[in-house]
């Protein structure tokens, strides 16, 4: 029991420290979020269709933007670590290394949710394409790919933060592994701005599946990742 | 040494045989196909090189778990031989299936489902060996590129699903005459041998590099402490 409490405060404190982090230094974030403006702006721009047959696409064009977008931020969580000696620091503190993975992946997490907020806006207003419908399903939706995408995410993110080309590594890696998400999400997007929802509640299923086999996969890995 | 040396003969003489087997069976036992004609025939190569990429993603993703568990190069040696072979066996199978495909639906390529899981395979294969080429430390290399292909064995099934739930073209298990049948059963299984004996041979050239590495570097230190 006590070891559990400890590893719920030491969770909350790497959490904080992510989040300060990021607060202090907010040309990482801003950054992301206008990426994500551009990114709706320019598709939008290509999709000069009528506002029914654009209902269609939006969708997986939406989850793309998502996708690319949220990439700087997963890419961002390790490598600010890697500058100074933090991430060595880091390991020198006796918390589990499950712990510093649910930390980031939390962090990374509320990241990817404020990059969907800012793109719910932009391809609302853009698209003339009104994706929030049925919010509370659309939510839960965004919820379940984000924590699927965080958990890949944060694992690669720490897996090639020590690599040279670890940009363009993690969205080689990044893309295919996450593709079920990205599909997923995409079509139960889909059904959602339909006049009439399918089955959507199966791709949000398929969606929890990954998402459960990536956090508690990446629990138990992570701990290999930290022995640089 | 000597027995080794017979044995290994043996087995690239029976590997070689089947394959030979397989082939002559593909094109003089098969019946003709009566839509496609002869072009069907890729059917075999394509279904038996796609089972052999499934089986190098397995090989791949267990061998990494065994060296996380184990910490022996040996078995990450395994590993990197099956994303080879693997990646080559994708290769053709998207090569081949592009083929069959311009024959049957008049087009190189279309975002069927499983076309598109086989290309994502694809994609992950080459994503581990550029992860291999990056790294120098062999430890390093050894444990990083475990933990991808143990993340990359998991994603295969949700990959399979994911794509299996969307409607495609893509024939699952078609009605066949039972010659067919048997030929294709004759072709999985010759190549079955062949991706097994490739990766035994990469292996083992992987094993002599490493330990050739090892010398050179052992005499390095030697001469420079000398």
């Amino acid at each position: 029991m006590t070891l559990l409490l400890d590893s719920v405060r030491a969770w909350c404190w790497l959490l904080h420290k992510d989040l300060l982090r990021e607060w202090r230094a907010p040309r990482g974030w801003s950054g992301m979020l206008l990426l994500a403006v551009v990114l709706a702006a320019l598709i939008e721009m290509q999709l000069e269709l009528p506002r029914e047959l654009k209902r269609g696409l939006v969708a997986g064009l939406f989850w793309l933007a998502a996708f690319f977008a949220g990439t700087l931020a997963l890419e961002r969580s390790f490598a600010a670590e890697r500058e100074c000696g933090c991430w060595s620091a880091l390991l020198l503190y006796p918390v589990a290394p499950g712990t510093i993975f649910l930390a980031k992946l939390t962090a990374n997490f509320l990241a990817l949710c404020l990059v969907d907020a800012v793109l719910v806006a932009a391809f609302t207003i853009f698209s003339d394409v009104p994706l929030l419908t049925r919010p509370a399903a659309f939510a839960g939706i965004l919820l379940l790919a984000n924590l699927g995408f965080a958990s890949v995410g944060t694992l690669l993110g720490a897996l090639t933060s020590g690599i040279q080309q670890r940009g363009s590594l993690l969205v080689l890696l990044l893309l295919p592994l996450v593709s079920p998400v990205i599909l997923s999400a995409a079509q139960a997007t889909r059904l959602l701005l339909a006049d009439s929802p399918g089955d959507w509640q199966r791709w949000a299923q398929l969606l929890a599946v990954f998402a459960v086999v990536f956090v508690s996969l990446g629990t138990l890995v992570f701990e290999f990742l930290t022995e640089d | 040494m000597v027995l080794a040396r017979s044995t290994r003969l043996a087995a690239t003489l029976f590997v070689a045989a089947l394959l030979l087997v397989a082939h002559v069976m593909i094109f003089f036992v098969a019946p003709r196909e009566v839509t496609m004609g002869d072009v069907q025939r890729i059917v075999y190569l394509h279904v038996s090189v796609a089972w052999c990429g499934l089986a190098g993603c397995l090989t791949m993703g267990l061998t990494g778990a065994a060296f996380l568990l184990r910490r022996t190069l040996r078995w990450d040696h395994w590993s990197q031989a099956a994303a080879e072979i693997g990646w080559l066996c994708t290769t053709l199978t998207l090569a081949t299936g592009s083929l069959w495909a311009h024959e049957a639906w008049n087009t190189w390529w279309t975002w069927e489902p499983r076309l598109t899981s086989s290309l994502v395979l694809w994609m992950l294969f080459a994503g581990c060996l550029l992860v291999r080429s990056s790294i120098d430390d062999p430890q390093r290399r050894a444990r990083i590129s475990a933990v991808l292909a143990v993340l990359t064995l998991a994603d295969v099934p949700l990959v399979v699903m994911a794509t299996r739930w969307f409607r495609g073209v893509h024939p699952v298990t078609p009605e066949m005459d039972p010659r067919m049948r048997m030929v294709l059963l004759v072709s999985v299984l010759s190549y079955t041998a062949l991706f097994a004996a490739l990766i035994i041979v990469r292996r083992r050239q992987l094993e002599y590099a490493a330990e050739v590495t090892a010398e050179e570097h052992h005499r390095g230190i030697v001469t420079a402490a000398s």
